[in-house]
């Protein structure tokens, strides 16, 4: 877009209080015209303080906490800090923990990226259908979730040495038939939006990123994969044996929202394959190692990190030996992948700037913990 | 013109409306003085039609239709707490908005701001006053209908500017400025799209097209589908609706030049939204589909419904764009409206007015070999827009529409693909 | 036409053109003046109405309410501090004068017209304006069309600026 006219520039607030925003998250744009000529991101209206509170709490309490951070994917969230932690104390998982722990990690990849493919149609326009669409397939999920641990959003299923309870009766069968019914929920959204004209013109070559930008800013998950860079913890650093599980990695093309968009599609199919596997081969066995509660870990530093739906999750915990943590650090992917924002939005239009804060799949609880 | 008298006189044949207001007009002319009878007249045929047409179309089908339809669509419910079914969710909604505190923002232009709903509302109203809803059910058969139609529907434009800048905000200046460029681009093709029409029917008068459509048992849509298509396109933008709701794009711009409003005057804004759809489906059903007339069914059905579902079908097309289609770019809409609509709108306006000088000429004006024009015009259509489209350098993309899979992860992986990977 | 209803009407319309276009003078804001303009656009269209030239009044709509105002109020939209009052200009002099002489060539034409009503109301269906706009008035309605295409592509010409002038040789 090349202006002829000259208009003074001014600043717009696309946010805290905007319908995409997706929370209270704040882009303070200069524009000229419609044209993006810099963007600011102001954060923390949503900081909680997660990182000195947990330094006051035992290892087994900060557990909720992590619900918390990113509100949409609590079992990544979970399995990220327990990881670090048993790293921490050296504590081993059985092997029926590790499946049902890959198991609730990919569903809760699967029901976050239907949000955030839900929330990014939204942005593009698409008046609410594709995010209903998607609610739709989110809300089995998240019975699934309910009927294991009770809980819905914020799960707190993990635990340290394994998970809190073992898989219910009516588990399987759900699960199964969830399944098999999620590649044509898939099919569906790719019919209804990817052979759609206007949703490519809107996200193609909209919000383009380098691979070089986006591994120098350390960006990772759909946004780092959207750039064709291959990378993948459960690929790179194996962890809850998927070393075992048989999936690829979809990676993008040029980098831009359309590239994320179809990486998260092909995520999902990748995840309901990794289930399908973990179903089959589901180990018998105890769910979880007795571990003690007022856990003492030994004088020491860990670092766990999974790959959460939207990328690499760590959480970095420093020992001194007390029943808290001595330091307790939360590497947020949004937060991180956030940092690529001024790149992919100046120069756009304001309708540019809000369609690649979506393809982004930001969550403010995590960003501003 | 002598109109064809397909109902009777008697004031209960409830196939023409009209019978029982003269009833009502000739008897209050016998009582009040000469003259204002004229203004009762008028009146009274706002108010019928306001009652017989676009009170329920706002309220069942605008309001209570557009949101279960969509609630379908988007596998859900939609209303349905209040009354049967849900019906009286628009009346329980209305109720709501005018209890409501109506905000002003401090340093707004307070006058602006509270006129500019009264401007959009009145508009919409005087819109179906050349509406015909039958052979003799129209308000104002006036010989320039078709002018008077475009110059009314031109006016809420100022009204919503008036919105977006009495608000001083940023988001509804954005929508405002958005909208009068909107508006201005996408009037040009309109204009020549219904100008193809006034070339075939010879007449600027609504009564009139419909006549000529009912007489050739042909409706101009398919006569000329192109100009149909463009007058959907543009009408489609000028109502701010999916896919070009632009100047509303919540997800931009939060609620364009409604963004300070509450209360009922945003409610004004809301309804009259769908008051303008409905008057634009209608002119739509009358200009292209063939208005109260269907194929000679009309003789049995009272014309004034035969209109009025052709208005609410016609309408559900928006409903069901607007549940479909993610929205373009304002500088991808401006493109389109001057690039490809308008082009293509001059081109369809010349072969119309080469086929009207055919007709007149070489087939002495014989209105029936108008049906020679359809394949035609239809061939012509497609070949204009693929042609059109390809001169603009459009051509399907074929850039892979699913990632790339790769078995290992590693670093970036060129497009040419590398050790591992799978092509979808 | 004859009766009341005329005569109240031609009154009300002139109190309401001559209101507004006053408003458009006494206006400090050049937002508020401008649709004081347009009010007395719409009063110009009810006089046509009066008239029986309902094809003119519909042209005045479209084109000045629909299109000319919409273009100015995208100008003053467009002008830095459009919202400052427009009491104070360099260029009031001028502007003066400029009235003064229209407001002369006005009275004269008043003053000089031959104000004689006449009986028979001409035809001004569509369909004669039509025919008398691409018959015996076909030269000045091209040359008008021609001069307005020059604006426009005067108009362009002059918002370009020097860089893109250079872009476009290059291309």
């Amino acid at each position: 877009m090349t202006s002829t006219i000259k208009t003074e520039p001014f600043v717009i607030n696309i946010g805290p209080q905007h319908p995409s925003t997706h929370g209270v998250f704040r882009i303070k744009a200069t524009v000229d015209g419609e044209r993006v000529i810099d963007a600011e991101m102001v954060m923390g209206y949503l900081h909680r303080s997660m990182e000195k509170l947990a330094e006051e709490r035992t290892y087994t309490q900060n557990i909720p906490f992590t619900d918390r951070t990113d509100y949409l994917s609590s079992m990544s969230n979970n399995l990220g800090y327990c990881l670090a932690v048993e790293k921490l104390a050296g504590i081993g998982v059985p092997d029926r923990g590790n499946a049902i722990r890959v198991i609730m990690a990919e569903f809760q990849r699967l029901a976050s990226h239907c949000m955030a493919v839900g929330a990014f149609t939204n942005d593009t326009g698409a008046w609410q259908t594709p995010v209903m669409w998607a609610f739709r397939e989110r809300e089995k999920i998240l019975d699934l979730f309910e009927m294991t641990c009770g809980a819905r959003l914020t799960c707190n299923y993990m635990r340290i040495g394994g998970v809190a309870f073992d898989l219910p009766k009516e588990f399987m069968p759900g699960a199964r038939k969830l399944v098999q019914s999620l590649p044509g929920f898939i099919d569906e959204m790719e019919g209804l939006l990817v052979e759609n004209e206007i949703f490519l013109v809107r996200t193609r070559k909209v919000g383009v990123l380098s691979p070089e930008m986006a591994i120098n800013a350390s960006l990772s998950g759909p946004v780092l994969r959207g750039c064709g860079v291959a990378w993948d913890i459960r690929k790179a650093d194996p962890y809850c044996g998927y070393e075992q599980y048989d999936f690829d990695i979809p990676i993008g093309y040029q980098g831009d929202s359309f590239d994320r968009f179809i990486v998260r599609l092909e995520e999902m199919r990748q995840s309901v394959r990794i289930i399908e596997q973990a179903l089959d081969a589901l180990p018998g066995g105890p769910h979880s190692t007795q571990v003690p509660l007022a856990l003492r870990p030994p004088r020491g530093e860990a670092y766990g990190r999974v790959e959460g739906p939207r990328g690499e999750l760590g959480y970095y915990i420093v020992s001194d030996e007390g029943p808290s943590p001595y330091r307790f650090h939360i590497r947020p992917p949004s937060f991180i992948n956030l940092s690529a924002l001024k790149e992919m939005t100046v120069g756009g239009s304001v309708a540019d700037a809000v369609v690649v804060l979506g393809s982004i799949d930001i969550v403010v609880g995590e960003i501003d913990r | 013109m002598p109109l064809p008298i397909l109902a009777t006189n008697n004031w209960y044949d409830f196939r023409d409306l009209s019978n029982f207001s003269r009833l009502i007009l000739e008897n209050l002319d016998k009582i009040l003085p000469h003259g204002i009878v004229y203004v009762v007249a008028v009146l009274l045929g706002f108010v019928a039609s306001f009652l017989i047409f676009v009170l329920p179309s706002q309220l069942i089908v605008g309001v209570y239709g557009e949101r279960k339809l969509i609630g379908r669509i988007q596998s859900r419910y939609g209303p349905n707490r209040v009354g049967p079914f849900g019906l009286l969710q628009p009346i329980a909604d209305a109720v709501k908005l005018m209890q409501k505190e109506s905000l002003m923002p401090l340093r707004g232009d307070v006058i602006v701001m509270n006129i500019a709903p009264l401007i959009f509302v009145a508009p919409c109203v005087l819109l179906f006053a050349v509406i015909p809803f039958g052979p003799r059910m129209i308000i104002g058969n006036i010989p320039s209908a078709l002018i008077y139609f475009i110059a009314v529907s031109g006016l809420p434009v100022l009204a919503a500017f008036m919105a977006g800048w009495g608000s001083d905000n940023k988001y509804s200046l954005f929508g405002a400025m958005r909208i009068v460029a909107m508006s201005i681009s996408y009037e040009v093709p309109l204009v020549l799209a219904l100008l193809g029409v006034v070339l075939f029917t010879g007449t600027l008068s609504l009564q009139g097209m419909v006549f000529w459509q009912r007489d050739l048992n042909i409706w101009i849509a398919f006569a000329q589908p192109l100009s149909f298509a463009i007058y959907f396109i543009a009408v489609g933008a000028e109502l701010n609706r999916t896919p070009t709701d632009i100047a509303e794009a919540e997800s931009e711009i939060v609620a364009g030049y409604l963004t300070e409003y509450s209360g009922m005057k945003w409610g004004l804004f809301y309804g009259m939204d769908i008051g303008y759809a409905l008057a634009a489906s209608a002119f739509a059903a009358t200009v292209f589909l063939g208005g109260w007339s269907f194929f000679g069914l009309d003789k049995w059905v009272p014309p004034w419904l035969i209109i009025v579902t052709k208005t609410q079908l016609f309408y559900m097309i928006f409903i069901w764009t607007r549940g479909t289609l993610p929205r373009l770019r304002v500088d991808q809409l401006m493109a389109f409206a001057w690039k490809f609509m308008l082009p293509i709108a001059i081109a369809n306006l010349f072969v119309l007015a080469t086929e009207r000088m055919m007709w007149v000429r070489a087939f002495d004006a014989d209105l029936k070999f108008v049906w020679v024009f359809v394949p035609i015009n239809l061939l012509f259509t497609a070949g204009v827009v693929f042609a059109w489209a390809r001169f603009l350098g459009y051509r399907p993309e074929n850039t892979p529409r699913k990632a790339r899979l790769v078995n290992q992860a590693g670093g970036f992986i060129p497009l040419g693909g590398a050790k591992g990977e799978t092509r979808p | 036409m004859n009766g009341a209803g005329p005569v109240i009407g031609f009154w009300a319309l002139a109190a309401l053109t001559l209101v507004a276009a006053g408003g458009v003078m006494v206006s400090r804001n050049l937002f508020h003046a401008v649709l004081f303009l347009i009010v007395s656009f719409v009063g110009i269209a009810g006089f046509f109405v009066l008239l029986s030239a309902e094809f003119l009044a519909m042209a005045q709509i479209v084109i000045y309410v629909g299109a000319i105002s919409v273009l100015i109020l995208f100008a003053v939209l467009l002008t830095p501090r459009a919202g400052r009052d427009n009491g104070e200009t360099a260029v009031f002099p001028a502007a003066a004068l400029l009235a003064v002489a229209l407001a002369a060539v006005f009275l004269f034409v008043i003053y000089d017209a031959d104000w004689a009503t006449i009986t028979s109301s001409p035809d001004v269906s569509v369909q004669a304006i039509g025919d008398a706009l691409l018959d015996i008035w076909v030269v000045p309605f091209e040359i008008a069309s021609v001069l307005l295409t020059a604006a426009l592509v005067g108009a362009i010409m002059l918002v370009r600026t020097p860089e893109e002038e250079a872009e476009d040789a290059l291309a």
